[in-house]
């Protein structure tokens, strides 16, 4: 039996648990009530029995045995020693550090929790759902892997403490209202990830709409501005190109299960629900399969809005994942972007072949948080670069996912190339401490600034080294605009459509307009569309040598990126900003490659020859 | 597979017992197949050791990856090590030269084809590599970074100046306000696995007890500033694993790591804090870090109690001058 059902049982215990929970969980109750009731009497026409309840690959699971107090102990002193400093002296997710993070710490005492193998609104699983949690971190958020950190022993410790003194609201020891329907998911057989089974998922995931909030190309900007939890703070939906983001990949980012795991149980405490009443086991590895699909792999496969073709499935199950860099458990980045020679006319577009001989690279973003403002929440964290060149010009494609197209509608008092903005009122989010925790309107609690920025362009610069051929190895101008002595040639893009060439000579001088330099600069497309950037730029590669970076083949010449999101409010020194990277412009290949080789492979020729004839006349001479 | 993980810290010896597990798991295979008499030839068997260790276990096991060029030197010195195996005696020498003769002279059809396949493949063969290898390859080039390079003798944060050989953390003392170092350092965190607080019911060991005063009480103000800060970079556990570890290079210093602030004076810290990536002098690449001037969000104190629990949360003890 597919279709809705209804599991009375929990019901219930929702509407006595309405009474009980804090003020934080009570901004629902009255909603929740209603509907309970609603849906309670709407379901007493269905006979209910535990068997029938039970979502498809759902199986009764066990109640976990009290902790011992001796581990309850030692469970405290790891939480205060490790964890107490975000997740708050009463577990509240109200610790020091939690007001400058987005999202936000957990807070536990209502028992909600994101990653579960347990049937929507149960309490998870401590010794699996919880203790991998600990264990794998939670990617996306500042939760670390705690594996290699504290022993199993003490990982278990830890949640004995959590579960019983830091949970207020429920106890899994509660046998009148806790029940515990476990996904059966090492027991259900996969389907494979055929080319049918993702174009199927295409389809279902608009069936089941699942684009209203993750987007028509589930890069998560179906619905960004409305999303809360239950706590009342804004959260955004997860960007489907991002597996190693997902908070419950537990460092396994392209692990198929993973996906179904959340979409059969949900995600407690947001407005993701699960999935596993009104979906078959066989549909739900259709969406997983297609939503693995999506994560960024090593081929850039335009799934043309979501409506995804034979030929796109069967792409999207060709291309190959992206190795993970076991310390980071994101993807690997290599600090070199190649740039490969092109005849003729640069790429008019992304669609051109010729973008098919260069590697894209995925360049890490951080927070710049060096200097005032500083960002503590980026909401972009890579952008994908690709480049070519032809005798005089260098094109380079930036793609980069952001779940807002920002463009500035009201005038602002600076000048663009002003870049101390402080004096206008461009401040950094206040440590805050836990003064905003009881209340998640607060207008200074960054969750709630994240849904009211003023809303600025958003942009894309790169800096190189003016000069650069000059400088002594390993020397550079400072990666965040230069610095005295050393200016750089910063290329700006913003979302109002200008590309202006600035030099740059510190991180608190205003940029110099290179008029003569910006006339040459083209844009030759800048899109947004279904949560992500394409921006084609092209420029000279020589142009005054006093003032402009000459780009020349075979050289690494050092480059770094900026990004801004002008929906994060991001404007001035407030952006992401990324590593020193090297441009190389990879030459033709040249004849000495092939000649070398060759005189080599005959010289080995020769020997052989001459072993062989040796030894033949040894054995005669030994005859 | 979690057993099969590398853990940071471990890793050396882990890689050094599971080598010898293997050792021992060949030589008992070896051993036994002699006495059941279907010894391994010496040609093979040393064939096969090599490339188990230089092309499996030393490219894809070790992580992070060591270089080509060192993995050479195993490679050439593992040959070394396995020519002197097999040429223990005249008698097992011969054993290893028999089949590359056999094949040289190519008396069975078996030789003859395998000979002409050599032939032929091996300057095919050759002609690959060396094409590959002048191929132009565009490898991040190696800059060595000085991770700590020499101090100045004095820094001025705030208006004021500290000279580094004097100058010392105002918040560790013991509980009769005086400067004391023993005190602080019976009052970190234990050195075993996992680095907790000694005693969470001693509001002299807990920071976060509500009787926590003097120093315990400063490390928990120095853990808020670092969790309102630092993290981001540095990690919740101090390692050098934050949010953002993986977008910058150089990478954030690991605190819980032997080499950092564990062999540095607590005033070299106070200006490398102070004064950051840009204040760093050539050789610890300024342009590069994106370590902020702390001196330009933190005050002296801040800074001074930030300092202090690096070292409680790590369970280190600042190096002294004597």
């Amino acid at each position: 039996m597919n279709g809705i059902q209804f599991d009375t049982g929990h019901f219930e215990k929702r509407m006595v648990m309405n009474e009980t929970t804090t003020a934080g969980y009570g901004r629902r109750g009255l909603g929740a009530w209603l509907l309970s009731c609603g849906l309670l009497f709407g379901g007493l026409g269905f006979a209910t029995t535990s068997q029938a309840e039970m979502a498809e690959g759902f199986a009764e699971g066990s109640r976990p045995a009290p902790p011992s107090a001796e581990q309850v102990e030692a469970g405290k002193r790891v939480y205060f020693t490790k964890c107490v400093w975000c997740h708050g002296v009463n577990g509240a997710g109200d610790g020091p550090g939690a007001d400058r993070l987005w999202p936000r710490p957990r807070n536990f005492n209502a028992g909600t929790f994101k990653i579960r193998h347990t049937a929507s609104g149960e309490l998870p699983l401590i010794d699996v759902d919880l203790f991998q949690t600990v264990t794998h971190g939670l990617p996306g958020s500042a939760m670390p892997s705690w594996e290699g950190i504290l022993t199993e022993d003490q990982r278990r410790d830890v949640l004995a403490f959590v579960t019983t003194e830091l949970v207020k609201d429920r106890s899994w020891q509660d046998t009148e209202f806790e029940e515990f329907h476990v996904l059966q998911l090492e027991k259900i057989e996969p389907v494979p990830p055929t080319a049918e089974s993702v174009k199927r998922g295409s389809e279902l995931v608009k069936e089941m709409k699942c684009i209203e909030c993750h987007g028509l190309e589930g890069r998560g900007d179906g619905n960004a501005f409305n999303l809360k939890d239950d706590w009342g703070f804004s959260i955004q939906p997860a960007d489907w190109h991002k597996c190693w983001n997902f908070r419950g990949s537990r460092q396994d980012a392209y692990n198929v299960k993973n996906i179904f795991r959340t979409f059969s149980t949900g995600v407690s405490g947001t407005p993701m629900p699960s999935f596993a009443d009104n979906t078959t086991v066989e549909d739900r590895w259709h969406i997983a399969n297609y939503v693995n699909h999506l994560c960024e792999r090593d081929k850039d496969v335009d799934i043309a809005g979501g409506n995804v073709t034979d030929e796109i499935a069967t792409a999207l199950v060709a291309a190959k994942p992206r190795a993970i860099d076991p310390l980071t458990d994101k993807p690997k980045v290599d600090f070199v972007v190649p740039s490969k020679f092109v005849e003729g006319e640069l790429p008019a577009d992304e669609h051109d072949e010729r973008w098919n001989l260069v590697d894209r690279r995925i360049v890490a973003m951080g927070g710049q948080i060096t200097h005032k403002p500083r960002n503590f929440v980026t909401r972009i964290d890579d952008v994908w670069v690709q480049s070519l060149y032809n005798e005089t010009h260098i094109s380079f494609m930036f793609r980069w996912d952001d779940r807002t197209k920002s463009v500035q509608k009201d005038s602002v008092d600076w000048e663009p190339y002003e870049v101390n903005l402080g004096d206008y009122g461009i401040e950094e989010q206040p440590p805050g401490g836990s003064k905003f925790a009881d209340d998640p309107e607060h207008p200074e609690s960054i969750a709630a600034k994240q849904t009211a920025y003023q809303v600025f362009n958003d942009g894309l610069a790169f800096q190189l080294p003016i000069k650069w051929q000059e400088l002594p190895a390993p020397r550079k101008p400072r990666y965040f605009w230069g610095d005295e002595g050393f200016p750089v040639d910063i290329t700006k893009w913003t979302a109002d459509g200008e590309l202006k060439a600035y030099q740059g000579a510190g991180w608190d001088v205003d940029f110099e307009d290179r008029d003569d330099f910006t006339e040459q600069l083209k844009v030759v497309k800048a899109e947004w569309s279904n949560g992500r950037w394409t921006v084609i730029v092209t420029r000279p590669l020589k142009g005054d040598y006093e003032e402009d970076a000459y780009i020349e083949l075979g050289k690494y010449i050092p480059i770094n990126f900026f990004v801004w999101d002008g929906h994060n409010g991001d404007v001035g020194r407030k952006m992401a900003v990324s590593a020193f990277y090297y441009l190389v412009l990879e030459p033709p290949i040249e004849k000495e490659t092939y000649i070398y080789p060759t005189l080599a492979a005959i010289g080995l020729v020769l020997v052989e020859g001459w072993i062989l004839t040796r030894r033949a006349n040894r054995r005669k001479g030994k005859v | 597979m979690t057993w099969l993980k590398l853990v940071e810290g471990y890793m050396p010896m882990q890689m050094i017992s599971e080598l010898a597990v293997c050792i021992l798991v060949f030589s008992i295979i070896n051993y036994s197949l002699k006495r059941a008499g279907m010894g391994l030839p010496k040609f093979w068997a040393g064939i096969f050791v090599w490339c188990f260790v230089n092309l499996f276990y030393l490219k894809y096991r070790i992580y992070p990856p060591i270089p080509f060029s060192v993995r050479a030197i195993y490679g050439t010195v593992s040959a070394c090590g396995i020519f002197m195996w097999v040429s223990g005696s005249q008698q097992e020498w011969e054993e290893f030269k028999r089949p590359i003769i056999n094949v040289l002279d190519a008396k069975t059809g078996m030789t003859k084809f395998i000979r002409t396949a050599l032939l032929i493949l091996l300057p095919i063969g050759l002609w690959g590599f060396a094409y590959n290898s002048f191929l132009p390859s565009f490898d991040e080039p190696i800059e060595l970074r000085t991770v700590h390079p020499a101090p100045p003798a004095t820094t001025k944060v705030h208006g004021k100046t500290y000279v580094l050989q004097t100058a010392a953390n105002p918040y560790r003392i013991n509980p009769e306000g005086k400067y004391d170092q023993a005190y602080s350092n019976a009052h970190i965190v234990s050195q075993d696995m996992g680095r907790l607080m000694k005693d969470v019911k001693n509001p002299e060991d807990n920071p976060w007890d509500p009787n926590a005063k003097g120093y315990i009480k400063h490390v928990r103000e120095g853990g808020e500033i670092f969790f309102q800060n630092c993290h981001f970079c540095h990690g919740d556990n101090l390692n050098g694993r934050g949010l953002w570890a993986f977008a910058f290079n150089p990478i954030p210093a690991n605190f819980t790591d032997a080499g950092t602030i564990a062999q540095l004076q607590e005033t070299f810290v106070f200006w490398r804090v102070a004064k950051g990536g840009i204040g760093l002098p050539g050789e610890g690449f300024p342009w590069a870090s994106v370590m902020p001037p702390w001196e330009q969000h933190l005050t002296v104190d801040e800074i001074w109690k930030v300092i202090m629990f690096e070292y409680w949360h790590t369970g280190y003890y600042p190096r002294t001058w004597e």
